[in-house]
């Protein structure tokens, strides 16, 4: 439970760690579709170059990435299963007793691989070097413009922040229930079907209690401090943009549209 | 076998940013049949500590002795839950592990897990609750519809009914009200002295450590500063002042008429003892 790589904020002192959230979340919205377009190789490598040298600048480990990477290989493998027999386009490449795999299959599979990548290491990078709550002002900001259509973009941010929030609350609670019932003899691991499903349910159960005490209680706290959803406040935390944050998203439309240009 | 802990490290989230040396080669012996506290400040590694008594914690280095087990680090632990049967631990604030529909069955979990029949597990679960003070009339009620105090004696009665030789504690008073509390005490000193069950207490409550246990460890940032007897440990007292912990009311109260010129015996174990000294020293004057 302690080693989910994917979605964590890592706590270093990077550039990008100082960087508005807004421009982040931007730049990687214009990144995704960037990887999206059909570039060819050339693109590839020029994305490529750019997204290592943004992960340099966050100080991010690359063993990480690897890390995000593996529940994706399964996907991987059955991808290049699924190509390999369904492609039948470009040349054969290998002929195993009339069985014929396509160089397309693997090219194909290549480049889904490469995009998966891309798209974990973009995503990493954001919320390795932004904290949730920032993350969540940014999306705020971001949408409030179409607060004037009626869109409650502040509701939809703090129930965000609310869920994030409780994510490593709830992980500590799970944790602490498992070792609690494994104190009573139950074993996650071994049993038959039966024991199995007891065993989950004592871990389900009281980790539902919990939660919906804990949101009766915030709820509770929410409107003893006269929390209104809909009402205009001010913020403690001002969200600065400057320079750095201007070349960053720069850099990111000239990639897009360099990459662009190539695809058309 | 006794307990024993050689050179045990523990390390949180290893290689992360979030690694954190909870335990620091600790050597440590536990009496067996008496009761032991274990004290020290948030974040001394009590809680760490403990949960390696039943292996829901493996050393990242060192070996622990429980019973007749051995633990050591960096080997595959087989059947441990062989060694959760003999060694019982009670998580602080118990009550969230409670999820049957009745308080008998919600008791009989634990014996049922231990591959025992249904009646025996009935058997050893009525016994329990007797224990703990709850009355037939609460068997068939939901775990869930009673107070919090009773919620925690349900939630301990569920550890006896597994019948362990070890009694782990942790923080067991914490938030019940003083007379909730104090019966709580005597529950586990009457456990340790008519079912000879070897009890470990964590506990922030020093009146507690003095009134009720044998023995006392006291841990400071992943390490043990003293270990010794509960009278040693008040009476030659260098080491109290140290933990930023309060002193038991008796000891204070003793002190402080010390201080107004008052002549008391050396050691005073109990109320009655510092009454009569009380009252020897009036009468003199």
């Amino acid at each position: 439970m302690n080693n989910i790589a994917l979605g964590r904020y890592l706590p270093l002192n990077s550039i990008i760690h100082k960087m508005d959230p807004r421009y982040k979340l931007l730049s990687m919205l214009i990144l995704m579709v960037t990887i999206f377009l059909p570039s060819g190789y050339i693109g590839y490598v020029i994305i490529g170059v750019f997204v290592l040298l943004a992960l340099l600048l966050a100080k991010l480990n690359f063993t990480m990435i690897f890390k995000a990477m593996k529940p994706m290989l399964f996907m991987l493998v059955f991808l290049t299963f699924v190509n390999a027999l369904v492609l039948r386009t470009g040349y054969v490449l290998v002929d195993v007793l009339g069985f014929k795999i396509y160089s397309d299959a693997i090219f194909r599979t290549l480049y889904i691989t490469v995009r998966l990548l891309l798209m974990i290491m973009v995503t990493t990078i954001l919320t390795a070097s932004t904290k949730p709550l920032d993350l969540t002002l940014a999306i705020e900001d971001l949408l409030s413009p179409f607060k004037r259509f009626g869109f409650p973009a502040h509701e939809i941010a703090m129930m965000i922040s609310i869920a994030l929030r409780f994510i490593p609350t709830l992980i500590d609670e799970t944790n602490r229930i498992m070792k609690a019932q494994a104190s009573r003899g139950v074993d996650l691991k071994e049993g038959n079907f039966k024991e199995k499903i007891v065993a989950i349910l004592s871990l389900i159960v009281p980790l539902f209690v919990s939660s919906f005490q804990r949101a009766e209680e915030l709820a509770d706290a929410m409107e003893a401090r006269g929390y209104v959803p809909s009402a205009t406040r001010t913020r403690y935390k001002q969200l600065v943009h400057g320079l750095k944050d201007y070349i960053m998203l720069g850099s990111v439309i000239l990639l897009l549209g360099v990459i662009i240009w190539l695809s058309l | 076998m006794p307990i024993a802990f050689e050179q045990v490290n523990y390390i949180y989230a290893p290689k992360t940013p979030f690694e954190y040396e909870a335990l620091k080669r600790i050597d440590l012996a536990i009496e067996l049949n008496k009761i032991t506290a274990i004290i020290g400040p948030t974040g001394s590694g009590k809680s760490t500590l403990v949960q390696h008594l039943n292996a829901l914690l493996l050393p990242s280095s060192g070996t622990i002795y429980v019973l007749d087990r051995e633990i050591v680090a960096n080997q595959k632990n087989k059947d441990l839950k062989s060694l959760r049967k003999k060694v019982g631990l009670v998580f602080q604030f118990p009550e969230y592990q409670l999820f049957e529909e009745t308080i008998i069955k919600d008791v009989m979990f634990g014996p049922l897990n231990f591959k025992v029949t249904d009646e025996e597990a009935r058997q050893k679960a009525m016994k329990a609750l007797a224990m703990v003070g709850l009355d037939p009339s609460y068997y068939e009620r939901s775990p869930l519809d009673i107070s919090g105090g009773q919620k925690r004696r349900v939630a301990i009665a569920g550890i006896l009914a597994i019948d362990p030789d070890v009694l782990v504690l942790d923080e067991p008073t914490a938030g019940l009200d003083p007379q909730g509390a104090k019966s709580m005490m005597e529950l586990f000193v009457e456990l340790n002295r008519t079912h000879h069950k070897t009890i470990l207490i964590v506990t922030h409550d020093m009146d507690h450590v003095l009134n009720y246990c044998d023995n006392v460890v006291v841990m400071k940032k992943g390490e043990i500063l003293t270990h010794q007897q509960v009278n040693d440990f008040f009476f030659k007292g260098e080491d109290v002042l140290d933990i930023e912990m309060a002193l038991p009311q008796r000891l204070k109260f003793t002190e402080a008429l010390r201080a107004k010129g008052f002549k008391l015996t050396d050691k005073i174990r109990n109320v009655q003892e510092l009454a009569l000294s009380i009252k020897k020293e009036i009468s003199h004057e």
